[in-house]
């Protein structure tokens, strides 16, 4: 029983009560950004990261796993009550979250996303503890080939799935790899790209960079749009859902924590593609769908599991092959990397207590999320009173602290306002972002491998075809971009996305 | 009547892309690109960049030939606003200390907002940098003077 003991492992990790404390401020810390419109998960991790290099690893890792499944469950309460969706993941629980508040069926509405969530977050706890130890155990069989296709496949995967068009997408992973080799290369100790710049001979730090286009940019957008914000003023009374309500529920929530499941593990998956899937499954199954957008509680159950479900078990990739699935999963490479720590098939074997630990915290989390989110919801519907003007240059303010905190460099400050006016050009010409952050932390990793590759194979390309793993990596590769030029898909994929 | 052509924001991103590339190319030039099995340091830039290079001139030329795409109109106000605000606290928080440059660093930002109030800004300003001094300072133990003397 392996995965007994490792599931022991893991929760005398997340029980000691150091650890329990982080992922009690992880999840509280999340919910909170989650229920803010107008801050996400990646510039608040990129904010704490600094503050985490003196923590034990583990803890770290507990904590800031916390804010991003704690951000889910904070994005649907403003779904819900505000129909202003807190984060791209709760996007379709606007749709019957908040008509169901509306007919004054806002208790319900809020009871059933947040136990939905938890149940999909314990089975993804499962999910996520089931599939590490296989995957981990063929990776390792990786060399420098497979691997360099391995990490080809998870960069086109995680655009293809993503939001906005791949050619844009693909463009953006370039730049980030780009900039990625800024600084001094390793193999030969020649500066690159530094334009003399003695900052940038340890290359670019990727906080100032996230913070400025993930943080920065998207405060410049909002402020350009007015706000408007309503809020559904009704007292939260009878936050037991019926039994009915439950019965109609419980179906959705397993599919939605299936669905989110599956898709929450490849890249790209993450938490925002799961709960879009969700829905549109709900719909077609329905008896009745033009229920749907009326207050269904199908609609609300479905996507949440998915949405949390799909959080957790993006953290797959990651923990069993280094890989990152979306942004987010790329700045935990960077808290691992800040504590020393490789990212890679061997973490899993060298350090078990904190992979599992991880994991076990997931489930711990989760249960504090129920109570902090079912009875205190009040508590956080109240912070929406926070006006806007008030909350951005609080943002503003800490994004410079904790640029400044990652090395005590007024370097990285200027280099954070350089992006932010990069990025606000990005959201100007409709550019995603994202695949930049995911170039620019497998940069390094990638030119690695691709240099160890081509010395073994004596600078034959060859090599990545005729190694039987790396060309089924690169065949799926190929197969994903020649479906995506078949005019079927296309269209399918926009509606998908669209909706 | 001609139809008004060019898409914007491809034909702009796409001269990113080439000025990045251009400007790749011009700092690896000095470097020694090696051959594909002993890769010199200059190997991979100037590889990305003539994949940043294809993309922008496709971009670029797809944006010249597609029909009619605007931009969302760009306001001065949030931008100014912002970047000032970062810019100040960058020129500050080593000389002035933490405490001035965060209040600084807000007041300047709330400046991006219409609907900010004197006031109620300075008020804000005083309550969070106090807060700042207090959480990254006291409590994490941020290596950063707070005051100028």
């Amino acid at each position: 029983m392996e995965l007994f003991d490792n599931l022991l492992l893991g929760l005398s990790t997340a029980l000691q009560l150091n650890n329990l404390v982080y992922c009690l401020i992880g999840v509280v810390i999340g919910t909170a950004i989650g229920v803010l419109p107008g801050i996400g998960p990646i510039p608040t991790v990129a904010l704490l990261l600094p503050f985490t290099f003196g923590l034990e690893p583990a803890s770290s890792l507990i904590m800031l796993a916390g804010i991003f499944y704690g951000a889910q469950y904070g994005g649907s309460t403003t779904a819900i009550l505000v129909n202003v969706p807190g984060e791209t993941s709760s996007v379709v629980t606007c749709l019957d979250g908040h008509e169901m508040a509306k007919q004054g069926r806002a208790g319900p509405a809020l009871a059933i996303a947040a136990i939905s969530s938890f149940f999909a977050g314990t089975v993804a706890t499962v999910v996520i503890a089931v599939l590490s130890l296989p995957l981990a155990a063929l990776a390792l069989k990786f060399t420098a080939v497979e691997y360099f296709s391995l990490l080809v496949l998870g960069l086109f995967a995680a655009v293809i799935l993503a939001h906005g068009s791949v050619a844009k997408s693909l463009a953006m992973v370039l730049l980030g790899l780009m900039i990625g080799t800024v600084g001094i290369d390793v193999n030969s100790g020649v500066a690159r790209m530094t334009f003399g710049v003695p900052a940038l001979a340890d290359g670019l730090d990727f906080v100032p960079v996230a913070m400025g286009l993930f943080g920065l940019a998207e405060i410049m957008a909002n402020l350009e749009r007015p706000e408007t914000r309503q809020v559904v003023s009704q007292k939260l009374r009878d936050l037991v859902p019926s039994w009915a309500d439950l019965k109609a529920a419980f179906p959705a929530m397993l599919r939605g924590t299936f669905i989110g499941s599956a898709l929450g593990v490849l890249p790209g998956g993450g938490a925002a593609l799961p709960p879009f899937t969700a829905y549109a499954v709900e719909k077609k199954l329905a008896r009745d769908p033009s229920r749907f957008g009326k207050g269904a509680i199908e609609g609300v159950a479905g996507p949440e599991a998915a949405n949390n479900a799909g959080a957790q078990t993006s953290f797959i990739p990651l923990l069993t092959l280094g890989i990152p699935a979306n942004a987010l999963m790329a700045l935990m490479i960077g808290a691992l990397m800040m504590q020393g720590i490789q990212p890679g098939p061997q973490v899993m074997t060298e350090q078990p207590q904190l992979v599992w630990g991880v994991i076990a915290s997931m489930w711990t989390g989760n249960l504090m999320l129920l109570i902090i989110n079912l009875p205190l919801v009040g508590v956080w519907v109240s912070m929406l009173k926070i006006p806007y003007r008030l909350l951005f240059p609080a943002i503003v303010l800490f994004c410079c602290i904790g640029t400044y905190g990652i090395s005590n460099s007024v370097f990285n400050v200027w280099l954070m306002l350089g992006c932010a006016l990069v990025g606000y050009f990005f959201i100007k010409v409709g550019v995603e972002p994202a695949p930049l952050l995911l170039g620019l932390v497998l940069g390094p990793q990638l030119e690695e491998n691709f240099r160890r590759a081509m010395q073994l194979s004596d600078g034959d390309p060859s090599v990545f075809v005729t190694r039987p793993i790396s060309a089924l990596l690169l065949g799926i590769v190929v197969l994903l971009l020649a479906a995506l030029l078949s005019p079927a898909v296309l269209r399918k994929r926009k509606q998908a996305l669209s909706e | 009547m001609t139809q008004r052509r060019i898409d914007w924001p491809d034909l702009l991103f796409g001269l990113f892309l080439i000025c990045v590339a251009a400007g790749a190319f011009a700092a690896t030039a000095r470097l020694s690109g090696g051959t594909a099995a002993d890769m010199g340091p200059g190997y991979m830039p100037r590889a990305i960049a003539f994949g940043l290079l294809g993309f922008g001139l496709f971009f670029a030329g797809r944006g010249l030939v597609r029909p009619f795409a605007g931009i969302a109109q760009v306001q001065a106000r949030p931008i100014l606003g912002i970047a000032a605000s970062v810019a100040v606290f960058a020129l500050l928080v080593e000389d002035a200390g933490l405490a001035l440059a965060a209040f600084a660093a807000i007041v300047i930002a709330a400046l991006a907002s219409r609907e900010s109030r004197l006031v109620e800004v300075l008020l804000f300003g005083i309550a969070v940098s106090a807060g700042a001094v207090l959480l990254f300072v006291k409590a994490l133990a941020l290596p950063v003077p707070i005051w100028p003397w």
